[in-house]
């Protein structure tokens, strides 16, 4: 009783504060990602079963799944989808290999490993804005860098993005330097999990390099290693400030990801509920893909049992 | 098999000397025991000769081949941690056969070597298990089997029986006994633990601040210890050190004047000799050769002020003359008395030492 005494006295709004102060604590935090997260992610949701667009002042009209229909069957969005793995099969699995050999080299101790590990690290921490920026003035032909050096050696200037290739290349490039240190902070993170006297005891037991490797030193960083996968392909998939930022999906529509694709439908075209369709399709692949994740960590973790 | 031979080796990690000069010869075939408190250079003198350390000097040699500049891998040399060292990520049967892996092997030829030793050493049933969910005594003869499949030249034994219970430890102990009989590879074992450095060693050596002070048979280590050091590290409970002074007595021979008694030093007699009277000694009484004597029968009067009993034997915590002595008697005696009574002990036994007071080395 002396606990709840407080809040049979006051007035009515003074006790229902007092009774309700927790709730009452979070509740602007939680209104703000109501408002600005969860209900438009519904309402774009809803919008994904009406034929709308935003520039025009139509009453939106009730269509069912014609929008999904229309998109899947659309050759254009396929192609745009190719394009999609082609950057994020190479781009991931060069950020893998890049961030490994990083690691491997800053597991060990030598002069200067500090000042070079937080050199390594800047890209990461660098706006997508600023990378996209540098990138662009960096593969720029008259007075980029990349050209100036090819044009030293060869007498002609370089125009990386004017190919198909190149233009991949270049993004590609761009991502890999951007992220690679985040696959090296995970997995070094493993390797110095690793007990050192397991080592001595494979040297002892005369174990190859190659052999210590994969039986002592990838199981401690196998998880983190699909936790890397994972998440770098879950962000390769979305791409879309760099490629916008430094060919902004050109030449023609060779660097044209996905993400850049739903861009250009939902602003450049104003098919607003199109493209919110699209983006469902995007977040259900992105949703399978954690599941995939998920599924082998605890295959994984019974397999440890 | 093979004859280990180390001569002062020294190694320092930064400012600690870990050791400052070990000599050592281990015969073909011998089990050897390195014994010392912890941080005395057991581990670092395994180390250095598996060649996981460089030492900074000193020469190491096996067969009479210089082992400096031979890399771990060609020395053919098998080593057992503290920790175990397993392989988690593999089972039983993978770790056994990791060693084999590099041999070259037929693989019916690995699979019926891992199956002889899982047998020799009773783990079998764990043979598709992990390390992780093995008891500890498992886990332990795991280690061992890894090491003993190799049938490398030497075994290097880092404590393996200290992250063991007391239960364990004890069978354990028989084990390597077994083990050694049966297989005759040469052994250098590194205990901190007295019972286990006796009970299993042919020959021990007692290591202490980096450097070897003494290098015997169990039985005369404890009964010839070269210093008080050694004299106290070996002997459960531990030995009585008592402060005496070297007077000739009336009859011109030798007598050590203590506390609570004056001892006759004639068995010391030659010892004794160089030294001038007046002389501090300590004088090393193991706790078995004091006896309870009946009150009038000429004993030292004593008070019991702890008494501790251990099953079998009860031991006696006592002050003569303000001096600490320890003894030990049978449980049935000391049940009859509790802390505080009077009784009378004597000295007995051949097994009293004495100690130059300041170096702590043995004159007799």
């Amino acid at each position: 009783m002396a606990a709840t005494y407080h809040a049979e006295h006051g007035t009515l709004l003074e006790r229902f504060f007092e009774r309700n102060r927790g709730p009452l604590l979070v509740s602007p935090a939680l209104a703000v990602l109501v408002i600005m997260n969860i209900f438009p992610l519904l309402w774009s949701f809803g919008l994904s079963f009406y034929r709308y667009r935003a520039n025009r002042v139509k009453e939106p009209e009730f269509v069912w799944f014609k929008n999904y229909e229309k998109v899947l069957t659309d050759p254009v969005v396929w192609e745009r989808f190719q394009t999609t793995a082609i950057v994020v099969t190479v781009d991931v699995l060069l950020q893998l290999v890049v961030g490994f050999l990083l690691a491997l080299l800053f597991e060990k101790t030598f002069p200067g490993r500090r000042v070079l590990l937080m050199l390594v690290l800047t890209p990461m921490m660098l706006s997508f804005v600023a990378v996209g920026a540098f990138f662009r003035y960096y593969y720029e032909p008259t007075f980029g860098l990349l050209s100036q050096a090819v044009k030293a050696v060869t007498g002609e200037p370089f125009i990386l993005l004017g190919s198909e290739v190149g233009a991949l290349a270049g993004i590609i490039f761009a991502d890999v330097w951007m992220w690679s240190p985040f696959v090296m902070l995970l997995v070094l993170a493993g390797l110095v999990s690793v007990p050192k006297h397991l080592y001595e005891a494979a040297e002892i037991d005369r174990a190859s390099w190659w052999r210590r490797f994969w039986t002592i030193t990838f199981p401690y960083i196998r998880g983190l290693l699909l936790l890397a996968i994972l998440f770098r392909t879950i962000e390769a998939f979305k791409l879309f400030d760099i490629v916008f930022l430094i060919t902004e999906g050109g030449p023609g529509t060779s660097t044209e990801t996905i993400a850049v694709y739903v861009y250009r439908v939902a602003f450049q075209y104003f098919k607003t509920s199109q493209s919110a369709a699209l983006g469902y399709i995007l977040l259900f692949v992105v949703i399978v893909l954690t599941n995939l994740y998920l599924f082998f960590v605890r295959r994984r973790d019974v397999e440890e049992q | 098999m093979a004859q280990l031979r180390l001569s002062g080796l020294t190694k320092s990690y930064g400012s600690v000397h870990a050791l400052r000069g070990i000599d050592l010869e281990v015969e073909d075939g011998e089990f050897f025991v390195l014994f010392g408190p912890s941080a005395a250079g057991k581990t670092t003198t395994l180390r250095v000769i598996a060649g996981l350390e460089k030492p900074d000097g000193g020469t190491l040699t096996v067969d009479g081949h210089d082992l400096s500049g031979v890399p771990v891998k060609r020395r053919d040399m098998a080593m057992v941690f503290q920790s175990f060292a397993l392989y988690p990520h593999l089972t039983t049967f993978q770790n056994l056969a990791y060693p084999l892996r590099e041999m070259k092997l037929r693989r019916a030829e690995i699979d019926s070597r891992v199956r002889e030793t899982a047998e020799l050493l009773r783990i079998t049933h764990t043979l598709d298990r992990r390390p992780a969910s093995l008891s500890g005594g498992e886990q332990q003869r795991l280690a061992i089997g890894r090491a003993i499949i190799r049938r490398p030249r030497l075994f290097l034994f880092d404590e393996p029986l200290t992250n063991l219970d007391a239960k364990l430890r004890h069978d354990m102990r028989a084990e390597f006994k077994r083990l050694h009989r049966e297989i005759g590879t040469t052994t250098l074992y590194a205990t901190p633990d007295q019972l286990e450095a006796l009970s299993i060693g042919e020959r021990v050596a007692v290591i202490q601040h980096g450097r070897i002070t003494q290098v015997d048979t169990p039985d005369r280590l404890y009964a010839r210890p070269v210093d008080r050091h050694v004299a106290s590290l070996i002997g459960d409970p531990p030995i009585n050190l008592v402060r005496g002074t070297l007077k000739p007595s009336s009859a011109g021979a030798p007598a050590i004047e203590l506390p609570f008694m004056e001892l006759d030093g004639d068995r010391w007699r030659e010892g004794l000799q160089a030294l001038e009277s007046g002389t501090e000694l300590l004088v090393g009484i193991r706790p078995h050769d004091l006896a309870l004597v009946d009150d009038g029968a000429g004993g030292v009067p004593a008070t019991i002020e702890i008494t501790e009993p251990q099953g079998d034997i009860t031991i006696l915590d006592l002050k003569a003359a303000g001096v600490p002595l320890r003894m030990v008697v049978a449980e049935a005696t000391g049940a009859r008395y509790t802390a505080g009574d009077s009784v009378h002990i004597s000295l007995a036994g051949a097994d009293t030492r004495l100690f130059l007071s300041d170096s702590g080395t043995m004159v007799a």
